[in-house]
């Protein structure tokens, strides 16, 4: 027995190791807890503010149709030019003048477009309505909506306390935040043409993006020879990768809108964009996946006779596959959150109706955040928030089928 | 010592391996010096000119094939990686109806050889051989010699199993699958029936065919992956160092399998341990620093070496 490892220095030494180790430890923790701590803040306050904004207050307010100077004809509305004979009719007009009889003048606002968006689509449901006096629950303006629910100005707050001591109130489920645009009047937007536009704008970015990425890694890495030329493209790809994504909004305004004179402000000049961004990325995680797939798996195949492309296609493809996923899926999320580039290539506009096609101008959801971010008036801070649960519901489905497809292909083998 | 005592008395095969592994495994050169530190081992030992007992059964093989044209030739191959030579000038003849085994020590050029008599050289960047092969007197390096078709036509084994990782059924109908070989699906499971059976695993894997081939042992993987090889129904069976990262039983499972498939196919096998060569082949190769020292009948090379260096490669003085 040799006392060196009993004496007391090395049982010191010892214990300083294991200090070491469990101060390691501790850092560690304290590291995650503060990381889910900011991620809980965040969390709880997206949905505290936000959720808000996927409800609307609704005011019952009686419309007697005769009454009112809209002179519309019933026989109309069942016509096949319902939707431009509702358009050009104010029916605005005629449900602030309904307000101010029944609520007061000082009523005479308190209903939005939302409002009048709301009595069109019932009106054409039901011409018949135009024939009598109804009561109607509209959704009402943003300054009663926010008086409502948190506090607003003295006129709307009495307002609010006013119809509510009638019962005259009632909160709903606003489902146009998810089916209409954006609109300047904030009660009245919703998020689908920037959800519509995200869609178009990532499925151009991935139909582009992955095959080529793939394919560019496959041919770089298994058939590609070695020399000064792929060591040019192998270092100008990782430098892509590292590239502000607003310089690439210049080289997409440069070359996809003022050489090729594709349609401004369109999911396919943002996913061409967005793919020029993505594609490098999905290279590197590509070859790296390539290769990792240990060459005795190649010697096998080729062994018994397998050509270059079959070994590609039959075994290494499928292996590096799921790193190749989770490769495209870090670019893809980093192309929706996307902001800058799409700036610069005309996405900012405002766009009241969504895209019916790729080449259609279209909003995009990070860029629709921006905007109402940007926006005075006080109701719109709600609808900011929830466009962001919007947008991070809509990657974290998108992130979960990926991971989903990847987690398929993995158990295959 | 002690891990190897049970292997004498449960080795169950039937073959010239079993009457010498235990006592191979415990001359073998790798452990020469590990005896040497023992005082029981050292007084057992014999002078270092012996030479390693191989049964004489194995070399009986009638030599019919002496008359006829060798299977594969290979005629002055030299093989250079960048500017380092690695083999030179090499020839040897591969007979089909024998078994021929290229011993040396690690680094001596022997799988560089084997490689190349395939073209799996042709994947390793830099590699040039120079040098004629031929396979049924046709080079394979001409333009009319598909190197696709060239191995299918000479299969390989290598040192690591490396099954697909797919089904074990997979693993063995991707050769057949590739080349065409089954018309329809009757014929294909028929094929990779009789490739599990030649390959002896069929009565252990039947009823799991559709499992990773990935999840079987070792040893089943290596006998998977000739499976594999003989599914494309070979002329010649290379096989590089096959039993290196298997334990003693698999390894005598491999070697009872060799005997097997010997007169089927032409076997080509690289070893590192001499009593393998002298147990599963009948002609044998002693490679050293790239070159070819001696090529005979494999009894004359373990008993009467005609150069000092095999005599010492043998006798465990280097390697």
């Amino acid at each position: 027995m040799n006392s060196r490892w009993t004496d007391g220095s090395m049982q010191a030494r010892v214990r300083k190791r294991y200090a070491a180790e469990r101060r390691f430890r501790f850092a560690g923790l304290f590291a995650v807890g503060l990381s889910m701590l900011f991620l809980a803040i965040l969390l709880f306050t997206m949905a505290s503010r936000g959720l808000g904004g996927f409800t609307q207050f609704e005011a019952a307010l009686p419309i007697d149709f005769a009454k009112t100077d809209l002179f519309l004809d019933p026989a109309a509305l069942r016509g096949p030019d319902a939707d431009q004979t509702i358009a050009g009719t104010d029916l605005e007009g005629a449900i602030s003048k309904a307000a101010a009889e029944t609520f007061g003048p000082s009523a005479e606002q308190m209903f939005g477009a939302a409002a009048a968006r709301n009595l069109g689509r019932r009106l054409l449901k039901d011409p018949g309505l135009l024939e009598r006096r109804e009561t109607f629950w509209l959704p009402v303006g943003s300054a009663i909506d926010v008086a409502a629910k948190h506090d607003g100005d003295a006129a709307a707050e009495k307002l609010v306390a006013q119809l509510q001591s009638k019962d005259q109130l009632r909160r709903r489920f606003n489902l146009d935040f998810l089916t209409a645009s954006d609109a300047t009047d904030p009660s009245a937007v919703g998020v689908w043409g920037a959800l519509k536009g995200s869609f178009l704008t990532m499925l151009v970015t991935m139909v582009l993006a992955f095959p080529i990425g793939v394919l560019s890694a496959v041919y770089l890495e298994e058939f590609a020879s070695r020399n000064r030329w792929t060591d040019a493209i192998e270092v100008s790809i990782n430098n892509l990768a590292a590239v502000p994504s607003i310089i690439f909004g210049l080289l997409g305004l440069a070359v996809f809108l003022n050489v090729m004179h594709l349609p401004r402000s369109a999911p396919l000049v943002g996913g061409l964009t967005l793919a020029l961004m993505t594609m490098p990325v999905i290279v590197i995680a590509g070859r790296n996946a390539i290769k990792s797939v240990p060459p005795s798996i190649r010697d096998a195949a080729l062994g018994i006779g397998a050509s270059k492309m079959q070994v590609v296609f039959h075994h290494v493809l499928p292996l590096a596959l799921p790193g190749i996923l989770t490769g495209t899926i870090i670019g893809m999320a980093r192309a929706l959150g996307e902001t800058a580039p799409l700036l610069m290539i005309g996405m900012r506009a405002f766009i009241a109706s969504p895209p019916s096609g790729i080449s259609e101008p279209a909003s995009v959801l990070p860029v629709q955040i921006f905007l109402w971010s940007d926006e005075v008036s006080r109701g719109f801070v709600e609808k900011t928030s929830a466009a962001i649960i919007v947008l991070l519901l809509f990657m974290l489905t998108m992130n979960g089928l990926a991971i989903y497809l990847r987690n398929r292909f993995e158990r295959r083998w | 010592m002690k891990e190897k005592m049970p292997l004498n008395a449960t080795t169950p095969v039937p073959t010239p391996s079993a009457a010498i592994s235990a006592e191979a495994q415990m001359r073998g050169p790798s452990t020469v010096k590990e005896e040497s530190y023992q005082a029981e081992a050292t007084a057992q030992r014999e002078p270092t000119t012996r030479v390693p007992e191989v049964p004489a059964s194995n070399w009986d093989v009638p030599e019919t094939a002496s008359d006829r044209l060798p299977k594969m030739r290979a005629d002055a191959i030299s093989v250079f990686y960048g500017q380092k030579q690695a083999l030179k000038d090499v020839s040897i003849h591969i007979h089909d109806d024998r078994v021929t085994a290229f011993i040396g020590p690690s680094g001596c050029g022997k799988s560089t050889f084997l490689r190349c008599l395939n073209r799996m050289n042709d994947t390793i960047a830099g590699a040039r051989v120079t040098g004629k092969i031929e396979l049924d007197g046709q080079d394979i390096n001409s333009s009319a010699m598909d190197v696709v078709q060239l191995r299918a036509r000479v299969g390989m084994v290598f040192q690591k199993p490396n099954p697909f990782p797919k089904s074990i059924f997979e693993n063995v109908a991707y050769g057949p699958k590739i080349h065409g070989l089954a018309t329809s699906k009757t014929e294909l499971e028929a094929i990779v029936e009789k490739s599990l059976k030649r390959a002896g695993l069929w009565d252990e894997v039947k009823d799991r065919l559709t499992e990773s081939g990935t999840a079987l042992s070792g040893g089943q993987q290596q006998r998977l992956c000739i499976a594999r090889a003989i599914a494309v129904d070979p002329e010649v069976i290379l096989m590089d160092e096959p039993c290196s990262a298997l334990d003693p039983i698999a390894t005598a499972k491999i070697e009872e399998l060799i005997h097997e498939l010997r007169g089927r196919y032409a076997i080509a096998i690289v070893t590192h341990n001499m009593q393998q060569a002298a147990r599963v082949s009948q002609r044998t190769a002693f490679f050293h620093l790239g070159e070819m020292v001696e090529y005979g009948k494999t009894s004359e090379i373990f008993t009467n070496p005609r150069e000092q260096r095999t005599q010492d490669y043998i006798t465990g003085r280097y390697g």
